[in-house]
């Protein structure tokens, strides 16, 4: 981190891959909201583009990653979390950073978020929640809230919605968070938090899919998606706070949720386990 | 040389003991499994000895996080391993797919038992062939390596990281339980005596680099990350700038280099075993237990003077045809002898013609016998 | 091959011997202390075994096929010595006792021993551990017994495998074991040539 670089002002354009363009995302989602506090974060942090390893899962989320110019791994569904512990440990010296859905993450992956999060390795999961799979086509995820209608809840959703942030904190999740797009600044400083952190980090941010999902579900616009978002989740700052089409009807907590900083890093407990059998002889 | 000395190298060691010490002399360092039996002894040795050396080892939550693990850190540029047996083999394959796709050298050890399903987890089997090649979906090339000894898995592991750090793939060691578990008398060569291949690492200039434009060889060098090249790596099908395209001239060109690498490095790929071959009537064609089975019937037959050879692939995929004709030249009868209903015999009959082969098959958990193969060769003569 | 033949590095054949018995009676580490004491003589070992759901006290055999180079077929198929050390083993471990082979029981521990084309020997193996000092050292006085007569590695490989294998707390114990069952083949091979 260095100071030279706080001083530089924010341009996401210097962080992605322009010959990229246009990105494949409808518009609308809140997937590429998400992207640019990511990326602010880790300009903020000074993290160099060159020791910045982005790996993702399949699913819209999964897709973001290739736009990030930096070393992209975009993995298979499900396990951007494995493939970044194999990373990560053989490769310590690199910030190593997951993109994923709340299908890819929850549903297909639930198994490796749970012990990634009891593991503790230093890996920052940066999970984008928008209550369905959108690649697919609209189908219903671990999170689709309650009587919502996707492509296989044709009839409303009756499954029981995963809160994924008391999963991880539950599971030993080290740094916990939650924030919506629409509070991109504060998302940013969430981010910023989680990276910084020396051990898992665990961040799920509410994005949203208007295209698919929205228009499914009669949730209006991409703006009074994100606006119903923050009424939700923040009813504070809403001073005539009557939501009629909740983008989610129960809300959730935001900010940060976990922070404990007394567990060790995985990576550095197993190597100080070796540096000590190996003086022990 | 004293005896002393003579013998000073050599060790008594499991089949699956062997695997880890030869992983760790051809510079594995980095280990990430799941316990399945009869494999489990391999994690459990490199758990000893990878921290030794440096490396990092990881017992990971399943089989799919422990093959997505060991590509993980393949790209981080480490050489990583993992073992498994049947069930947990059908788990890795799509990840076994992604890393012959994205081009992630890594070994995976499958110490073979029965099944299908949970089947007879401490009995021997050869009921993988098929899946080692054909396990994961689409069309794709699979290195496949099958050793008859302990001493032969030492060797043979030492090779699967050579291939797989030259070739850019996932190569697969298939070993039965029975190899897995016998403990032999084996001579460890020294490490520097060990011809090791490290992957070809990119230094291009990165200006307008193509992390996957290959050369002669048809193998790309690999970005390493940190070294400033910023590519993308994915498991769709991607065209020589590493990111995705649909465009049919483009898709069909990157699996036809997939494929074709290997095809253009059988030299070092291919490996068989003869004996016997140049004027046997008739040609057993074993690999694994079964081989060694194969060797003292070839004796015994031999000395009651029946013309028995021994064809023993030791690259099982791609199968060493070339080879294999040369060996069954002069055979008029081939006996394909294998622990499983039937499987390279289909590849056998492929090349020689079905009515030249009769196979000699066991899939109840037990061992194919000297006995039995000199039996078959009674009735085949 | 006769028990009476020279060390097997002096001739090219092979040599087949099965460690038969119950889980827990050590006859695994009695196979993997005379593989050991092979190398000292030159010999390639291939060391198999029975793999049951249970670690003690179901059937337990080890089978060591021993020839001067790497045996082509390693698993054993015609055996010249067993070792029966448990009545459980009996039927199924002695099934492949070569004709006219060796076959040791424990008196004590198989009270209905084998009959066949073969070579019994009925030894007191357990009574002399238990005399020596502990029951748990049988499977080494066995270990003496089989080596005496088999001639397989020379008694100095032997003496050292037990060291280099064996705890060092009962290692006096342990090779006191094994002078124990020389001594008492030296005394069958004595009687047998009378």
């Amino acid at each position: 981190m260095t100071d030279a670089k706080q001083q530089t002002p924010f341009d996401v354009l210097q962080y992605l891959r322009q010959e990229l363009m246009p990105h494949f995302l409808c518009p609308g989602c809140g997937h590429g909201i998400a992207l640019r506090a990511l990326l602010w974060a880790v300009h903020e942090l000074g993290i160099e583009k060159d020791n910045l390893a982005i790996v993702s899962g399949i699913g819209c989320a999964g897709r973001t990653g290739a736009y990030i110019d930096a070393n992209t791994f975009h993995t298979t569904h499900g396990r951007p979390l494995a493939f970044a512990t194999g990373l990560k440990l053989a490769r310590p010296d690199l910030e190593v950073i997951v993109i994923t859905g709340d299908g890819d993450c929850l549903a297909i992956g639930g198994n490796h978020l749970i012990h990634a999060a009891r593991r503790n390795l230093d890996i920052t999961c940066l999970m984008l929640n928008n209550e369905v799979y959108g690649m697919t086509g609209g189908q219903v995820s671990p999170t689709t809230s309650e009587d919502r209608y996707t492509t296989t809840t044709p009839l409303g959703n009756t499954e029981a919605v995963f809160d994924a942030c008391k999963l991880a904190e539950g599971a030993g999740a080290t740094f916990v968070g939650r924030e919506v797009t629409v509070q991109t600044p504060t998302l940013k400083n969430l981010i910023l938090g989680g990276i910084a952190h020396d051990g898992f980090a665990f961040i799920e941010v509410i994005s949203d899919c208007t295209e698919i999902y929205g228009r499914k579900n009669d949730l209006g616009s991409s703006a009074e998606m994100i606006l119903s978002q923050k009424s939700a989740m923040r009813p504070e700052t809403f001073e005539n706070n009557i939501i009629d089409r909740p983008f989610r009807p129960n809300a959730l907590p935001t900010g940060v949720l976990a922070h404990d900083k007394t567990r060790p890093e995985y990576g550095a407990a197993y190597r100080a386990s070796i540096k000590a059998q190996q003086t022990k002889k | 040389m004293s005896k002393t000395e003579a013998n000073a190298n050599r060790h008594n060691v499991q089949g699956n003991h062997a695997c880890a010490l030869a992983a760790i002399a051809a510079g594995c360092r980095f280990y990430a499994g799941y316990p399945i039996t009869p494999s489990s002894e391999v994690a459990e040795r490199m758990s000893l000895e990878l921290p030794k050396v440096g490396g990092v080892f990881i017992q990971m939550e399943d089989e799919i996080a422990s093959m997505g693990a060991v590509l993980g850190a393949s790209m981080g540029g480490l050489k990583a391993m993992t073992a498994t047996s049947g069930p947990g083999f059908s788990l890795k394959q799509e990840h076994i797919g992604y890393g012959i796709l994205a081009e992630t050298p890594s070994v995976v050890i499958n110490v073979m038992r029965g099944g299908p399903s949970t089947g007879m987890p401490t009995r021997p089997s050869q009921g993988d062939v098929m899946q080692a090649r054909w396990g994961t979906h689409g069309d794709h090339t699979a290195i496949v390596l099958a050793p008859a000894s302990v001493a032969e898995v030492y060797t043979e592991t030492v090779r699967a990281f050579n291939l797989a750090e030259q070739l850019r793939s996932p190569v697969i060691v298939l070993f039965d339980e029975i190899i897995g578990h016998l403990v032999e008398t084996i001579q460890l060569p020294a490490p520097e005596s060990l011809q090791l291949i490290e992957r070809k690492w990119a230094d291009a200039p990165k200006e307008g680099y193509l992390p996957y434009a290959a050369g002669d060889d048809m193998i790309p060098p690999m970005p390493r990350p940190g070294d400033g090249y910023r590519s993308h790596t994915t498991g769709l099908t991607h065209d020589e700038s590493g990111f995705p395209t649909q465009d049919p001239a483009k898709a069909e060109a990157m699996l036809a280099r997939l494929i074709n690498k290997v095809e253009r490095h059988r030299d070092v790929v291919d490996a068989a075993d003869m004996m016997a071959t140049e004027d046997a009537d008739i040609l057993v064609v074993a690999y694994g237990t079964p081989a060694r089975a194969a060797r003292r019937a070839v004796k015994e037959a031999r000395e009651q003077g029946i013309k028995l050879g021994l064809f023993r692939p030791i690259t099982l995929w791609p199968f060493p045809e070339r080879a294999f004709l040369a060996a069954a030249k002069s055979a008029k009868r081939i006996i394909v002898a294998e622990m499983n209903a039937g499987q390279l015999l289909l590849e056998i009959e492929r090349i020689a013609g079905r009515e030249r082969v009769s196979p000699l098959l066991r899939f109840d958990g037990e061992h194919i016998a000297p006995d039995e193969i000199l039996d078959a060769v009674g009735k085949a003569a | 091959m006769t028990p009476e033949s020279t060390n097997a590095n002096n001739n090219d054949r092979r040599h087949e011997i099965r460690f038969a018995g119950s889980g827990g009676q050590g006859l695994q580490l009695s196979a993997k202390i005379l593989a050991y004491a092979l190398i000292g003589e030159g010999l390639y070992a291939s060391q198999s075994q029975s793999y049951e759901p249970t670690s003690r006290g179901g059937l337990s055999r080890a089978d060591l096929v021993i020839g001067p180079d790497e045996p082509d077929f390693p698993l054993a198929t015609a055996a010249d010595f067993i070792l029966l050390l448990d009545q459980v083993a009996a039927n199924d471990g002695a099934k492949i006792i070569k004709p006219g082979g060796t076959i040791i029981t424990d008196q004590r521990l198989v009270p209905s021993p084998p009959s066949g084309d073969f070579r019994l020997l009925a030894l007191p193996i357990t009574d002399t551990a238990i005399a020596i000092g502990n029951p748990r050292i049988a499977n080494v006085v066995a270990l003496g017994v089989l080596n005496a007569l088999a001639a397989l590695a020379s008694r100095e490989a032997l003496e050292a495998a037990v060291g280099a294998l064996t705890p060092a707390k009962f290692r006096e114990l342990n090779l006191e074991a094994l002078k124990a069952g020389y001594g008492m083949a030296e005394a069958e091979t004595a009687e047998s040539a009378a």
